[in-house]
């Protein structure tokens, strides 16, 4: 499922500690640079000069104006060092004045620097998609030296350093995937540090509490369980049902751990633990799988008279392909979905158009999009220096992936809403309205966490989270036709299968290995 | 002689009760011999003098440790299912009410109430918090503290300090 490979780096998920995160950032090209505190400047210094609207027409402009590779106008140094040598010394009120023009032209430097490093950017990519590598490497030289001179630890610098990066990458190295417990502590720490994920769980947990209203036996398959970080608040929204909480089972997917330690497993066993405190009846299945592809539906055993939610966190648009090939993984996917007769799949997806058949296109609209999330992880300043640089490198992850991968290693094919709607319509689902009760929660949300830049919106009935008015997330629900027939027999089948089939009951307090348990134990509904 | 002996001893008690109602009125009423009283007026504190009450003296800081206080306290602060003794029951297996002000409901009353430049209205609506969404958060930090961490970092974005510039 994505960019997991069977890295044989151990690197323990639980605990983070100094030395593994040095080796998690050093593995991701950083060095200890970021030792002092972030100079997060205003945002608004380095934006863009342009209409996002106009998106393409400026970068045509671009790409006319710059007729060939010129040498670095570079920024004359006197001005720097008298610059910082006013600051240090006492000031006299003539110097005041002086030195306030000093910043201002610095600030105007650094603003030149900005747009110059964009129009490298643009120049580049545009070459690596003429194939033309050796423009391309010369043109990423220059931005090199360029990103010398400019702040990197915040606004446009820090931007373009990250897809000046990607572009070397491109250029040079191939791209290595990411370990799985590597990628969960980054996953972590961007859950930690921004509220994208946190608005995505909650969200979809309404949804599916809303959709469960009324049933007493409850099945959620979740695409991505990570560390199931979604589920205690469903569990404990659930436990405080008027009427009391059903009998809830989770299907858990993930990638099989490389080390013999099962992860699935252990997520179960808290979610379990976490259950049993609440008195709510809960067992746990855990489906161990590379690729959402590979996923039967057989191995998810639904059964009758359940009522079924689908949850996909970031995980749909990995299926996708270039648009012109058909058939998309994505198809196969949907069609046993739709044959589950789920009462509500929750899809949270990115709000962005990284998926375009052009290398330019997606460039900038990557360009666009990070600087927009980047805004974000600095506006809402978390706790620790550690905890932004490992969400930074999530997000230069993605980044990497967008700009340096083609074909079946390129998985974050982000598509925006509209699209997935479309998509999501023609598989046979129906939307579902999220309600007010979820747009309340997600303001609430957002009040707590920053009352700076986020804003929620709803869009047909779907959520999304952004900054500053540009959505960069969107949540939505969705369910199957005539979802009240019962399913198909086809999919009650006992079977055994290669992949972990744990089922952990939390009531019995022991573990029950045994693949040939059968779902749909009514013996388990001993009230503790 | 038994009727004067007890005439005897009746006479010393009069003698020794004028006595007695001397030393109980000079002490007066006093609130440590009554713990349930206590813990009434403890309830109606808010967050910050709780915790200042729990450093009085030992007897006090065992009264407000008490979560039915901090449950009083909790259930003023939120609206929906409060006072429920399912939710009760739900609260105490997650880590109990005090756990919950001091994690969830304290920080974000605070980060409510500083972040309002708002007319006195909207911060009382403000100042109900939804029971539902601190406890989902409350439930995220139970269940990272069951792995064992020693500092359940899920919660942490609550007490950052906000930027009011």
């Amino acid at each position: 499922m994505g960019p997991y490979g069977s890295d044989s780096t151990t690197i323990a998920s639980a605990a983070c500690s100094g030395p593994e995160m040095d080796a998690i950032l050093a593995g991701a090209g950083f060095g200890t640079r970021l030792s002092g505190p972030c100079n997060v400047t205003n945002a608004s210094d380095y934006s863009l000069p342009f209409n996002p609207s106009d998106l393409t027409t400026w970068v045509d402009s671009m790409l006319t104006d710059l007729t060939s590779a010129t040498t670095a106008n570079l920024p004359p140094q006197p001005i720097h060092a008298t610059w910082t040598n006013q600051i240090c010394s006492p000031l006299n009120p003539i110097d005041h004045a002086a030195s306030h023009v000093l910043m201002a032209q610095q600030r105007k430097e650094e603003e030149d620097s900005g747009i110059r490093l964009v129009h490298l950017l643009m120049t580049c990519a545009d070459a690596v998609q003429r194939d033309n590598t050796g423009l391309a490497a010369s043109l990423v030289d220059e931005m090199r030296v360029l990103l010398s001179r400019v702040n990197t630890l915040s606004g446009i610098g820090k931007v373009a350093g990250y897809f000046a990066d990607a572009l070397f990458r491109r250029i040079y190295t191939t791209e290595v995937p990411l370990s799985t417990s590597e990628y969960e502590v980054l996953y972590h720490q961007f859950y930690e540090s921004c509220p994208y994920l946190k608005f995505a769980h909650f969200t979809a947990n309404q949804a599916i509490l809303e959709a469960f209203e009324g049933y007493d036996r409850v099945h959620v398959i979740d695409f991505s369980l990570m560390q199931g970080l979604q589920w205690p608040a469903l569990i404990q929204a659930l436990a405080l049902r008027p009427g009391g909480p059903p009998f809830l089972r989770i299907t858990g997917i993930g990638p099989p751990s490389p080390d013999g330690r099962d992860a699935l497993r252990e997520v179960g066993f808290k979610l379990a633990e976490l259950a049993r405190s609440v008195r709510v009846r809960f067992a746990f299945r855990g489906v161990a799988a590379n690729r959402l592809d590979d996923v039967k539906p057989w191995m998810l055993q639904a059964t009758q008279g359940e009522a079924v939610a689908v949850n996909s966190v970031l995980q749909l648009h990995r299926l996708l392909t270039d648009p012109a090939t058909t058939p998309a993984p994505i198809d196969s996917v949907l069609e046993w979905i739709v044959g589950i007769r789920p009462k509500v799949v929750t899809v949270v997806e990115q709000e962005a158009d990284h998926n375009k058949p052009t290398f330019i296109d997606r460039f900038t609209e990557a360009l666009f999009y990070y600087s927009t999330m980047f805004d974000s992880l600095e506006g809402s300043r978390p706790q620790h220096q550690r905890q932004m640089a490992l969400a930074e490198v999530y997000l230069q992850k993605e980044i990497c992936n967008i700009v340096c991968c083609e074909g079946e290693n390129r998985v974050e094919r982000h598509e925006p809403l509209a699209q997935w709607q479309t998509r999501l319509a023609n598989a046979g689902l129906h939307p579902v309205h999220l309600g007010s009760n979820a747009f309340r929660q997600a303001s609430m949300l957002l009040t707590l966490f920053s009352d700076e830049g986020y804003c929620v919106e709803e869009v047909d009935g779907c959520l999304t989270l952004g900054w500053h008015s540009r959505p960069l997330i969107s949540a939505s629900a969705w369910r199957a036709p005539d979802a009240d027939v019962s399913p198909d027999d086809s999919s009650v089948i006992a079977s055994n299968s290669n992949n972990c089939n744990i089922i952990i009951n939390s009531n019995h307090n022991n573990n029950n290995n045994s693949s040939n348990n059968v779902s749909g134990s009514d013996d388990n509904r001993i009230s503790v | 002689m038994g009727a004067e002996q007890e005439q005897e001893q009746l006479e010393k008690e009069k003698e020794k009760e004028p006595d007695e109602n001397e030393d109980t009125m000079d002490r007066g009423y006093n609130l440590n011999d009554n713990v349930d009283i206590l813990a009434e007026i403890m309830a109606r504190l808010d967050g910050r003098s709780l915790g200042v009450a729990a450093c009085v003296c030992r007897l006090w800081s065992t009264v407000c440790k008490q979560d039915r206080v901090w449950e009083a306290l909790c259930d003023r602060h939120v609206i929906g299912g409060a006072g429920d003794p399912g939710t009760r029951s739900v609260v105490a297996a997650l880590g109990g009410y005090r756990r919950l002000y001091r994690l969830c409901l304290g920080p974000a009353l605070d980060r409510l109430t500083c972040s309002g430049e708002t007319t006195n209205s909207d911060k009382q609506g403000w100042a109900h918090l939804s029971l539902s969404l601190s406890l989902s958060l409350f439930s995220i930090d139970c269940y990272e503290r069951l792995e064992g961490k020693q500092r359940p970092a899920s919660l942490l974005f609550l007490c950052k300090p906000v930027n009011v510039a």
